[in-house]
């Protein structure tokens, strides 16, 4: 009798915890899951400054209500081009596919591929920034002393005259920042730091 | 009539294993507690020494003692993970938790006992991991927050910071694995009549802790491996050049890092109720509002981790909601605290070393708990942010606070686990040295961080030189009543007197004073029964009876 109770017990504490490391495992598993999350979060709701490029529909039409897009272009130190602006700022209706213009210019001796990231000020204004077309959403590989005309089609969404917090701006900045991406293009940027810093001086 | 049928447990005493296995081996729970216990004392050492030579260094202007700055890192750094994984934690979870959790709820033992061999080995491991580290390279630097980019390869090149983040994960296994067992040992063990809403507040503080540690520490996991990864495999988890974020390690840090203080301060709510009903001689006021109050705290601890990120770009909406969240904690604390005074209200109070640590404890928290919802303002911590005003604040509310609770308990229980008893005589004195230290240490901080004295430099303008002077003076005066509490349990031991299985009398009535003292290597296998409703708080007040 006593045995059957203590493996009964024991059974209960197994199944116990058997739950709680399933838990142990689900906080693990969503501490990673927190990245692709927090992407698809931004994506939605414009979070931080993430301008709408997932499923960007033309626009649907163009109201009488006008903004200035200024263009703002910085490049890390590891990547040896020139990244700037064709224009400074253009005055856009809402509604209105514009195209806009970066010129960037590899200064090295070496095919060089890089990719921008991006952001959109101010955070309000950033959900209804609807990129349709970007050299951001590629890689870019410029040979030795290449310059090249990088276009952005974008419009702003008209539902930005109707929001509360945003229909007051008048002023959208766009801004892209080039990293370096070596090899293959794949997903390695500099990041593993010291080593490849010291090539890409010796390169600059 | 409780005490006869737990007295010939002793009998079986000679069945256990002898020499070095009966501790490497051990699975008994009084066992694996005494060894967290001492693990405890020896990291509150290596702390203790570290925040010394801080002081020491920062009595003065200038750069003094420490001329090589990345060492003083390095000191602000392991102190900070001595304190938090190899001081509290072992001592207020694994000790506390382990010796008087089995015996407070009327089970023989915890529900996986070698799962607890291993949670304790796991942990010890961490440590001399830890310790390794700080002589691997030029040291961990970091803080023990261990931002990138400055934890990042290209600023802490070195393994030393490997070495650390391999420690934390090590010790953060053994804390999970110490978490289930203590959750399935309090859901699946009671004693028969022992139900969740009788069972003394340690246990329910024990309870909460034990899932915070289940849902916060995988997180840190993740995070670390996320970091060991971007050191030395070229993932770009928090490299913005690859799509990263270095946010994000501070989001998932701080996720982490805020239940990580209840952690901590949870289990010495838990002493300190059972310390103060004892030495009032009444069961704690507002029994539910006190448990409920933890498990309170504990949810809401998951909601505000972004206060310690006020200052890191976040929205000015993510900044008030936040703020709104953390002085939410405010209330369930209020609770805690009031509830405690009318505990002692009308109370025949016994101003016993363990209630001086008691009342101690009231004291800082309380301190601590104003500067903190000071702090919870987004606006005056734009100000207040990694000045000398936040470290002020986090050791009186959790650092020096949770060292009161564990002086208490060590006082409130050291007849039960060793046999004898403390001198109250110097007990006393070491808690008037230690509480006057502490205060003269961090107090004057509130002013230096209010002047904008920056942390985690080890040197300041001029200006600064007089509470710095003063607060160095409270570190020695704390180093004093440090070292007096390893006399007095050296002291304990050696010529402590024979303690009773109840030396406090009619005040403490839950069933750990029922087993004799030192409690018996084997208690509870006849399963005691408890009734009535009087939580958990037996024979005193008529509810407890002895098993047939």
């Amino acid at each position: 009798m006593k045995a059957v109770q203590a493996n009964a017990g024991r059974t209960k504490n197994r199944a116990g915890a058997t739950i709680l490391f399933g838990i142990v495992a689900g906080m693990v598993g969503l501490s990673f899951a927190s990245v692709p999350l927090y992407r698809m979060f931004c994506q939605v709701t414009g979070y931080a400054g993430t301008p709408k490029t997932e499923n960007v529909a033309a626009s649907s039409g163009v109201i009488d209500h006008t903004v200035t897009v200024q263009f703002d272009a910085n490049v890390n130190g590891d990547l040896p081009w020139q990244f700037k602006p064709t224009q400074r700022g253009i005055e856009v209706r809402l509604g209105e596919e514009t195209l806009a213009y970066y010129t960037a210019a590899n200064v090295s001796d070496q095919p060089v591929v890089g990719t921008a990231t991006f952001n959109v000020a101010p955070d309000a204004a950033a959900q209804y920034f609807s990129k349709l077309d970007c050299f951001c959403f590629t890689e870019q590989r410029l040979e030795p002393g290449q310059e090249v005309s990088m276009p952005v089609l974008f419009y702003v969404d008209p539902a930005m005259a109707d929001d509360i917090d945003a229909r007051d701006i008048r002023k959208i900045t766009l801004s892209y920042t080039f990293y370096r991406m070596d090899g293959d293009g794949k997903n390695e940027p500099n990041t593993a730091g010291i080593a490849s810093k010291g090539n890409s001086g010796g390169q600059s | 009539m409780a005490y006869a049928t737990t007295a010939g447990h002793g009998e079986h005493d000679e069945h256990h294993p002898t020499g070095w296995r009966r501790w490497v081996y051990s699975t008994n729970h009084k066992d694996i507690g005494t060894m967290y216990i001492i693990l405890s004392l020896i990291a509150a050492i290596l702390g203790g020494v570290m925040s010394w030579l801080i002081r020491l260094e920062l009595a003065q202007p200038g750069i003094e003692f420490i001329e090589n700055t990345q060492f003083y890192n390095v000191l602000v750094t392991a102190h900070g993970f001595l304190m938090v994984f190899f001081v509290v934690m072992p001592a207020m979870i694994g000790g506390f938790g382990n010796w008087f959790v089995p015996l407070m709820i009327g089970a023989p033992d915890m529900a996986f006992p070698r799962m607890n061999n291993i949670s304790f080995w796991l942990t010890a491991a961490g440590m001399a991991l830890l310790v390794t580290s700080a002589f691997v390279g030029e040291g961990p630097g970091t803080g023990w927050t261990v931002y990138p980019p400055l934890s990042s390869i290209a600023y802490h090149p070195g393994a030393a910071v490997d070495f650390g983040i391999l420690a934390l994960h090590l010790a953060g296994a053994g804390s999970i694995l110490g978490a289930i067992n203590l959750i399935v040992t309090i859901f699946n063990m009671r004693a028969p009549g022992m139900t969740i809403h009788r069972m003394p507040l340690f246990c329910w503080a024990i309870l909460v802790t034990a899932f915070l540690l289940l849902l916060a520490v995988p997180v840190l996991a993740g995070a670390l491996t996320m970091l060991l990864t971007d050191r030395n495999f070229g993932t770009t988890f928090y490299v913005v050049a690859g799509g990263g974020d270095p946010l994000l390690w501070q989001h998932l840090f701080w996720f982490f890092g805020h239940p990580e203080v209840y952690i901590i301060i949870l289990p010495a709510f838990g002493i300190i109720s059972q310390i103060i009903s004892t030495f009032s001689k009444k069961p704690v006021f507002g029994y539910l509002g006190m448990a409920y109050a933890m498990a309170a705290i504990g949810f809401v601890g998951f909601i505000v981790w972004a206060h310690h990120m006020y200052t890191s770009g976040i929205g000015a909406n993510a900044r008030a909601y936040f703020t709104v969240a953390t002085m939410i904690i405010a209330v369930p604390t209020g609770i805690k605290i009031f509830s405690w005074l009318a505990t002692m209200w009308g109370g025949s109070i016994e101003f016993k070393a363990p209630m001086m640590f008691a009342i101690g404890f009231l004291w800082l928290f309380v301190i601590g708990g104003v500067t903190g919802v000071v702090l919870a303002n987004a606006g005056i911590d734009f100000v207040l942010h990694d000045t000398y005003y936040v470290v002020a604040h986090f050791h009186y509310v959790m650092a020096i606070a949770a060292i009161f609770a564990m002086f208490g308990g060590y006082y409130y229980w050291i007849g039960k686990m060793s046999g004898r008893q403390y001198s109250e005589k110097l007990a006393h004195i070491q808690f008037w040295i230690f509480f006057i230290g502490v205060n003269v240490l961090f107090f004057p901080q509130h002013f230096l961080g209010l002047n904008g004295m920056p942390r985690r430099i080890p040197d300041f303008p001029d200006a600064y030189a007089g509470w710095n002077m003063v607060s160095s003076v409270g570190a020695a005066i704390t180093m004093v009543g440090t070292l007096m509490f390893y006399y007095i349990i050296w002291h304990t031991h050696r010529h402590g007197k024979t303690a009773e299985a109840n030396p406090w009398g009619e005040g403490a009535t839950t069933l750990e004073w029922t087993v004799p003292s030192p409690a018996p290597f084997h208690t509870h296998e006849e399963l005691p029964v408890i009734s009535g409703g009087d939580h958990g708080h037996g024979p005193a007040h008529g509810g407890l009876k002895p098993a047939e």
